[in-house]
C-alpha cells in the first residue's frame, strides 16, 4: 500500500516520537509512506475560526498535492483529519469550490474531489483489516486496560466525518482487542480533551482534560491512548495541571495511537520514544503478562 | 398575596399577545402557564397564517372563505373585523421579529390552504407556529411582567358578580397559590386530549375553559370539533395541510385520487371536514388500506421531487422518518383523521369579553364565533394573535377602572378542599384509567359521524367517568412535580368539556360544518342557524341558544 | 408499521432532593415493538405503573423541547428516540436527566440557568429609530438573506446541546451552544441594527470558550448546527473588532504564523497570543515539556511551494466579498 504521508505539524516537532510509532508500524505492515514536503499546516481548527474560505483553501491545496500523485492521503492527528476532510466536505458546495478555484486555479492547483483522507485508526482497521494487524502481534499486550481516547475531530459532525458512529464508535477498541489489550469503556472516550482553549482559558481546559482522565481511571484503565497528537499534549505533557485542576492524582501513561500498536508488534520503549513523555509508561508496560521480545 | 392588575393563564400566542398588549396599556401583568411559553402548542402549527395581501386576493374573498368555511355559523361582523386585521397583524409579527419564508422579490411567500379561494397563507417552512411564537416571545421578552411558570390553573374566583383572582397549583414547589387579579384572561387552547386520537400535545387539557366554566361562563358551540384529515397512522402527529397546499395528493387503496368524487373543484383542498368525512367514507366503504392501527389512506409528496419536498416540508419529512418509519420523497404518507381543533370555546364577543365581568378569553380556548361550525387552515393562528391583542385591551381597560378585587384565605381553602380529598384517600379511582376510558369514549361515540344512539351511549359512559371520578384517588404524596396531581386535574378538566360537547352534539339534530350526524345529513338553517350555549349547573350543562350575526352573505349550500 | 414486541429493560433515575437520600436507578421491564418512542414507554410507566415518576413532555413530536434527557448517555428528545436500536446497542435503556441543570424531582430539571445565558444575549430585534420598519408592510428579505440564518431558526430550546456540552460543565463563563447559536440568529437577521455591537460584547463573554467539539451539534435533534455557526460568530467578531481577546489573539495568530513557513511555529504563536508578559508566565510549564520534547523551542522547516501558500493568503485574506 503506497499513501500520502500527512504527520501534521506537531507530530514533526515536539510530538516527534508519534511520527517514530507510525513509521516503525507502516515499515512492519508493508505500509509505503510517500512524503510531500510541501504540505503545509491544516490550521489545526484555528485558522478555521479566523478565516473560513482561506482554510478551505490551504486544506483543498494540500488535498491537490496528493491527488496530483494519485495518492490517497494518510493522518495521524485527529485535528489533522478532521480539516482535511472537513475541507473535502466543504468544497462539494459549487459555491465555496468557485471562491476556493478562484485562489487555486491561477496557480495552477484544482482540486477535483477524489482524494481520501484516511487516519491511520481507519488504515489499520479497514485497509489493513484487524487479521493482518493481529498477525504482525508479537507480544500480545495482555493485562494492560487502555482507554482510547478518540479526539473530537476524528469523530464530529459525524455526518461530515463520515467515519463511524461518533456517539458508539468501537474501531480504536477492535483495534486495541486484536493487539491483546483490554479496552475501557468510559464515556470520557469520545469527550473533548480541552486543547482548543488551552491558550483562552487554562484552568477550564484542563479541568476537562482532568475529568476525561478520571473517568479513565475510574473506569480502571492502566493507560490510555489517543490518535490525536494534540489530546496526547493536553492528556500528557499537560497531565500536571490537569492533577491540579481536579484535585486528584492522575499518574494515567498515555500512548499514542502507533506505540500501542507498536510494542505489540515487538518494538522497544525506545524505538517508540517513549522516553519523550511527560508521564511514564512504564507502570503500563509493567502490567504486559508477556514478555518483551529480545 | 400575589396581586397583579391583568392575569393570562396561557402563554401560547394568544396568551403573550393579550399580556403584550395589557401591558403596552400600562397594566401590571402576569402570565400564569402550565408549560414555558416557547413550549405551548402554539409551536406545533405547521402550515401558515392567513392574511389577505396580493394584488389579486382580497379582503372580501377571505371574509367570504371564512363565512362559507364556517358553514354559516361564524358570525359575520366579527369575521370581517378579524379580517381586516389580517394584514396588519402580520406586518406587526414580521416587525417582531419572526422569520418567514420569502418568495425571489423578498416578499412574504404565500402558499394555498384548504377552503381558500386564494394561496393567501403566509407561512415559515412547515413550522410558522414555532416561528411566530418565538417572534413574539422575543418582542415580549422586552417587556416588564411577570411569568408564573409551571403553574396549573384550578379556579377562577368569581365574587359580587365579577372576577377577583384565580388559585393555581405551583408544580415546582406543589402549594396552591392564589393571585389576586381584576381581570382574567383564559387563552389555554384546546382540550383534544378529551380524544384519544388527537394532533394536540399532551398538554392540550382545556383547563382554562374547564375553569371559565365553573366560573359561570358560557361556553359556545362545544360541539364543534374538527378533525384534521391527515394525521399519521397510530401516533396522531399532525401531517400539515401544507403538504397538499404543496400539491401533495390523497389516494385510496385501488390508487384513486378519491377528493375528485367528494370536491371536484379543489379536490384534495377542500376544506377539513369534507376531506375527513371524506377519508372516514373510504375506509369504512372497504376503499382504505387496513392494518394494525386501523384503516387509513395515503398521502402522496413523492411526484413533487425530492428537492421541493426537503425544502419547503422539512418538518413533514422529520415527522415521518421518525414517527412513522417512512420516507416522504420516496413513500407514501400512512394517514387517518384525528381530533384536531375545537371550534368552540369560551364564549366571548370581539373585544374577548365573556359573560363573566373581569372573565376574558382568546385563541383556541376561546368562541367568538369566527369559525362558526368549521375552521379554515391558517384562520387558527390568525385568530391568536388578532383576539390575543383584542382581549389584551379590553382588560386592559376594563382593569384601570376596576374596583379593588376582594380575595380571602378561606377561597384557597374551598377551591384547594377537593384536591386535599384526593390525596388522602386510602382508595379509590386512577386518573389515568378514567382519563383512557373517557378517551376511548370520545374516540367510539362523539366522532366525526355521529348518530342519537351513539351520543346517548357516549352521555351514558362520560357521566359514569364523572361519577367514578367522584372517588378519584392521587397516590403520589410528594409535593414536589407531583404529575399524578396534575393528571387527576386536567382529567376533571377533559371530563367537564367531554359532558359539554356530546349535549350539545346530542342536542344538535343536522349537519353542519364539523358536526356530521349520520341521522340529520342535511344541515337545517330554519331550525340550527343558531349558536350552542352551555352553562354549568350541577347536574350538568344547561343549553341555550344564540343568534349568528349576519352583514353581508346569506347562508348558501357549501360545496367545493 | 410492526407490530412484534420486544423486552426492553428500562433503568430509570429517580431522586427527590430534600427527601430522597440519594439518587437510585429503579428497573422497569416493558414488552414494546422497536419503534416504539421511549417516551410514549415513560407515559406508560406514569399510566399503567409508578404515576409518581417525574418528566417533562408535551407535544410528542419533536417540536416543544420538553422531553429532552439523557438516554443512554445521550442528550436528546425522548419522544423521536425509539426503544428498539438502543436495546439492540445496549441491552437496556438507562434514563436520566440532563446534564449541567440542577434535578428538581427524577428527570425534571431546572432549566434557570440554560435560560439565564439565552437572556443575556438578548434575544430580540435591536431596532434604530432612525431606520424605523416600513409602514404596514413586511421588511423585504431576500432568500439569500433568509438563507442567511441556515438552520438556527429550528431551535426548540430543548437544552440537549447545553446538557451535553463540556464546556458548559466545566466553566459557569461559557454561555452554552444555544445562547450562541441565537446569538448568531441575531447577528444575521438584517432587520437587527446591532451587529456590531453584539459581536464585541460576545468576545469577552464566553464565545472563545467553545471548544469545538461539536458534540452540540451531534445532540441537537432540529440540526441546528450550534457549534458551526459558533465557528461563524467567531470569524464575524474577528471581523468586526480584531484581536482583543486571548481566543481571537490565538486564532489570528495562528492564521499569521503559518504565513512564516507553512507549518506551525510553537514559541512564536505563543507569543502573538499571549504578549510576552504572558509567555513569561508558561515559562515553568514549558521548561518542564521542553526538558522531554526540546523541539518546542525549534523553530520549523519552510515548506516547498510557500510562494502558492503566500498568494493564496493574499487572494483570500481578508475573505472577498461574497456575491449576495
Amino acid at each position: 500500500m503506497r499513501i500520502a504521508y500527512y504527520p501534521g505539524c506537531v507530530a514533526q516537532e515536539s510530538g516527534k516520537e508519534l511520527d517514530m510509532a507510525t513509521r516503525w508500524v507502516c515499515r512492519a505492515l508493508g505500509i509505503e509512506l510517500v512524503e510531500f514536503p510541501n504540505f503545509s499546516c491544516c490550521g489545526s481548527g484555528f485558522v478555521d475560526e479566523a478565516n473560513e474560505v482561506l482554510n478551505i483553501a490551504i486544506n483543498a491545496r494540500n488535498l491537490a498535492i496528493a491527488e496530483k500523485a494519485g495518492l490517497d492521503i494518510l493522518t495521524i492527528c485527529s485535528t489533522c483529519q478532521g480539516m482535511l476532510t472537513l475541507a473535502k466536505v466543504r468544497m462539494q458546495d459549487p459555491k465555496v469550490k468557485a471562491r476556493v478555484d478562484g485562489a487555486l486555479k491561477p496557480l495552477g492547483i484544482e482540486y477535483k474531489g477524489t482524494v481520501q483522507v484516511k487516519h491511520l485508526l481507519r488504515v489499520l482497521t479497514q485497509d489493513i483489516g484487524l487479521p493482518a494487524v493481529k498477525a504482525k502481534v508479537r507480544r500480545p499486550l495482555q493485562g494492560m486496560k487502555v482507554g482510547a481516547f478518540y479526539g473530537c475531530h476524528l469523530l464530529r459532525p459525524a455526518d461530515e466525518m463520515g467515519s463511524e458512529s461518533a456517539e458508539e464508535p468501537h474501531s480504536f477498541e477492535d483495534l486495541l482487542t486484536a493487539v491483546g489489550a483490554t479496552p475501557v469503556d468510559y464515556r470520557g472516550r469520545v469527550m473533548c480533551c480541552g486543547f482548543p482553549i488551552q491558550f483562552v482559558k487554562p484552568s477550564t481546559a484542563s479541568a476537562i482534560a482532568g475529568r476525561q482522565i478520571l473517568d479513565a481511571k475510574a473506569h480502571g484503565a492502566d493507560a490510555m491512548a489517543t490518535p490525536c497528537p494534540l489530546c496526547h499534549l493536553s492528556l500528557d505533557a499537560y497531565q500536571n495541571k490537569a492533577a491540579k485542576e481536579v484535585h486528584a492524582p492522575l499518574d494515567m501513561p498515555v500512548f499514542h495511537l502507533p506505540q500501542v500498536v507498536g510494542l505489540a508488534f515487538g518494538a522497544s520503549p525506545e524505538e517508540l520514544g517513549l522516553s519523550r513523555h511527560l508521564v511514564p509508561t512504564d507502570a503500563a508496560l509493567a502490567k504486559v503478562r508477556s514478555p518483551a521480545s529480545a | 398575596m400575589l396581586r397583579h392588575e391583568v392575569v393570562v393563564v396561557g402563554a401560547g400566542l394568544a396568551g403573550q399577545r393579550a399580556a403584550l398588549a395589557a401591558v403596552e396599556a400600562g397594566r401590571d401583568v402576569a402570565i400564569v402557564t402550565k408549560l414555558h411559553p416557547l413550549r405551548s402548542h402554539s409551536g406545533a402549527a405547521q402550515g401558515g397564517i392567513n392574511a389577505a395581501v396580493g394584488a389579486e386576493d382580497s379582503v372580501d374573498t377571505h371574509i367570504y372563505d371564512t363565512v362559507k368555511g364556517s358553514d354559516y355559523l361564524g358570525d359575520q361582523d366579527a369575521i370581517e373585523f378579524f379580517c381586516r386585521e389580517a394584514g396588519p397583524t402580520v406586518v406587526e409579527m414580521e416587525h417582531f421579529g419572526t422569520i418567514f419564508s420569502r418568495s425571489e422579490d423578498g416578499s412574504l411567500a404565500r402558499r394555498a390552504f384548504g377552503g381558500a379561494g386564494f394561496p393567501r397563507t403566509i407561512y415559515a417552512a412547515d413550522r410558522t407556529g414555532l416561528a411566530l411564537l418565538q417572534g413574539l416571545w422575543e418582542r415580549l421578552g422586552t417587556e416588564r411582567f411577570t411569568v408564573y411558570e409551571e403553574w396549573d390553573l384550578t379556579r377562577v374566583v368569581v365574587r359580587d358578580g365579577r372576577v377577583q383572582g384565580i388559585v393555581a397549583l405551583d408544580r415546582k414547589r406543589g402549594d396552591f397559590q392564589e393571585v389576586a387579579a381584576k381581570s382574567v384572561i383564559i387563552a389555554t387552547g384546546p382540550a383534544g386530549r378529551i380524544y384519544g386520537r388527537t394532533t394536540n400535545a399532551h398538554s392540550c387539557t382545556g383547563d382554562g375553559v374547564a375553569v371559565a366554566y365553573h366560573a359561570g361562563a358560557f361556553l359556545k358551540d362545544m360541539e364543534f370539533v374538527q378533525f384534521h384529515p391527515t394525521a399519521l397512522l397510530e401516533s396522531g402527529i399532525l401531517i400539515t395541510e401544507g403538504a397538499r397546499g404543496e400539491g401533495g395528493i390523497l389516494k385510496n387503496a385501488t390508487g384513486e385520487r378519491f377528493m375528485a368524487r367528494y370536491a371536484p373543484h379543489v379536490l384534495d383542498l377542500a376544506s377539513r371536514d369534507v376531506v375527513s368525512r371524506a377519508i372516514v367514507t373510504e375506509v369504512l366503504e372497504g376503499r382504505g388500506f387496513t392494518g394494525p392501527y386501523g384503516g387509513y389512506v395515503h398521502l402522496e409528496l413523492m411526484h413533487l421531487g425530492k428537492e421541493k419536498v426537503e425544502s419547503r416540508l422539512q418538518e413533514i419529512c422529520d415527522y415521518c422518518r421518525l414517527f412513522a418509519g417512512i420516507d416522504p420523497v420516496t413513500d407514501p404518507i400512512p394517514v387517518y383523521p384525528a381530533q384536531h381543533y375545537m371550534m368552540g370555546g369560551v364564549g366571548t364577543n370581539i373585544r374577548g369579553e365573556t359573560n363573566v365581568p373581569g372573565l376574558y378569553s382568546a385563541g383556541e380556548a376561546a368562541c367568538v364565533s369566527i369559525h362558526g361550525a368549521n375552521r379554515l387552515g391558517g384562520n387558527s393562528l390568525l385568530e391568536t394573535l388578532v383576539f390575543g391583542k383584542e382581549a389584551g385591551k379590553a382588560a386592559a381597560a376594563y382593569s384601570e377602572r376596576a374596583p379593588a378585587t376582594v380575595l380571602h384565605e378561606t377561597d384557597l381553602d374551598s377551591a384547594t378542599a377537593s384536591f386535599r380529598s384526593w390525596l388522602s384517600r386510602s382508595d379509590g379511582e386512577d386518573p389515568s384509567a378514567l382519563r383512557t376510558e373517557l378517551q376511548q369514549t370520545m374516540d367510539r361515540y362523539v366522532g366525526i359521524y355521529r348518530t342519537e344512539a351513539d351520543l346517548m351511549e357516549g352521555l351514558r359512559r362520560v357521566r359514569a367517568v364523572k361519577e367514578r371520578f367522584s372517588r378519584v384517588r392521587v397516590v403520589d404524596q410528594s409535593k414536589v412535580f407531583n404529575l399524578n396531581l396534575t393528571d387527576a386535574i386536567e382529567t376533571e378538566h377533559l371530563i367537564d368539556l367531554a359532558e359539554v360537547i356530546v349535549v350539545g352534539a346530542y342536542a344538535r339534530t343536522e349537519s353542519r360544518g364539523a358536526h356530521s350526524r349520520s341521522d340529520y345529513p342535511k344541515r337545517d338553517d330554519a331550525h340550527w342557524m343558531k349558536h350552542t350555549l352551555a352553562q354549568r349547573t350541577p347536574t350538568g350543562p344547561n343549553l341555550s341558544y344564540s343568534p349568528v350575526g349576519f352583514t353581508r352573505w346569506e347562508p348558501k349550500e357549501r360545496v367545493y | 408499521m410492526p407490530t412484534d414486541t420486544i423486552s426492553a429493560p428500562f433503568d430509570i433515575y429517580r431522586y427527590r432532593p430534600g427527601k430522597d437520600a440519594a439518587p437510585r436507578y429503579q428497573r422497569f421491564t416493558l414488552e414494546l415493538t422497536p419503534h416504539t418512542p421511549v417516551l410514549t414507554a415513560l407515559l406508560k410507566i406514569r399510566a399503567e405503573i409508578d404515576p409518581s415518576l417525574g418528566l417533562r413532555y408535551s407535544c410528542r413530536s419533536a417540536i416543544c423541547g420538553s422531553c429532552a434527557m439523557q438516554i443512554n448517555s445521550k442528550s436528546r428528545l425522548a419522544c423521536e428516540t425509539h426503544i428498539g436500536p438502543e436495546v439492540e446497542r445496549h441491552g437496556r435503556i438507562v434514563v436520566e436527566p440532563m446534564r449541567n441543570q440542577p434535578v428538581l424531582r427524577d428527570l425534571v430539571v431546572d432549566q434557570s440557568p440554560f435560560w439565564r445565558e439565552y437572556d443575556k444575549i438578548e434575544p430580540h430585534l435591536k431596532l434604530d429609530p432612525r431606520h424605523p420598519m416600513p409602514e404596514g408592510k413586511a421588511t423585504s428579505m431576500s432568500p439569500a438573506q433568509v438563507d442567511r440564518f441556515k438552520e438556527t431558526p429550528r431551535c426548540i430550546a430543548c437544552a440537549a446541546c447545553y446538557s451535553a456540552c463540556p464546556a458548559v460543565e466545566a466553566d459557569p463563563a461559557f454561555p452554552g451552544p444555544m445562547a450562541l447559536a441565537k446569538l448568531y440568529r441575531f447577528v444575521v437577521d438584517p432587520r437587527d441594527t446591532a451587529t456590531q455591537d453584539r459581536l464585541v460584547r460576545i468576545q469577552p463573554n464566553g464565545l472563545w470558550l467553545c471548544l469545538r467539539c461539536h458534540l452540540c451539534t451531534e445532540a441537537c435533534p432540529k440540526d441546528v448546527r450550534p457549534s458551526e455557526r459558533i465557528r461563524d460568530l467567531k470569524e464575524m467578531a474577528i471581523a468586526a473588532q480584531g484581536g482583543t481577546e486571548l481566543g481571537s489573539r490565538h486564532a489570528i495568530g495562528f492564521k499569521e504564523n503559518l504565513k512564516g513557513g507553512g507549518l506551525l511555529n510553537e514559541m512564536k504563536l505563543v507569543r502573538a497570543t499571549s504578549g510576552l508578559a504572558g509567555m513569561a508566565g508558561q515559562v515553568g510549564q514549558g521548561i518542564r515539556v521542553w526538558r522531554k520534547k526540546p523541539e518546542i523551542m525549534k523553530r520549523p522547516r519552510t515548506i516547498e511551494g510557500m510562494d502558492e501558500v503566500e498568494k493564496i493568503y493574499a487572494a483570500l485574506d481578508p475573505p472577498p466579498k461574497e456575491e449576495p
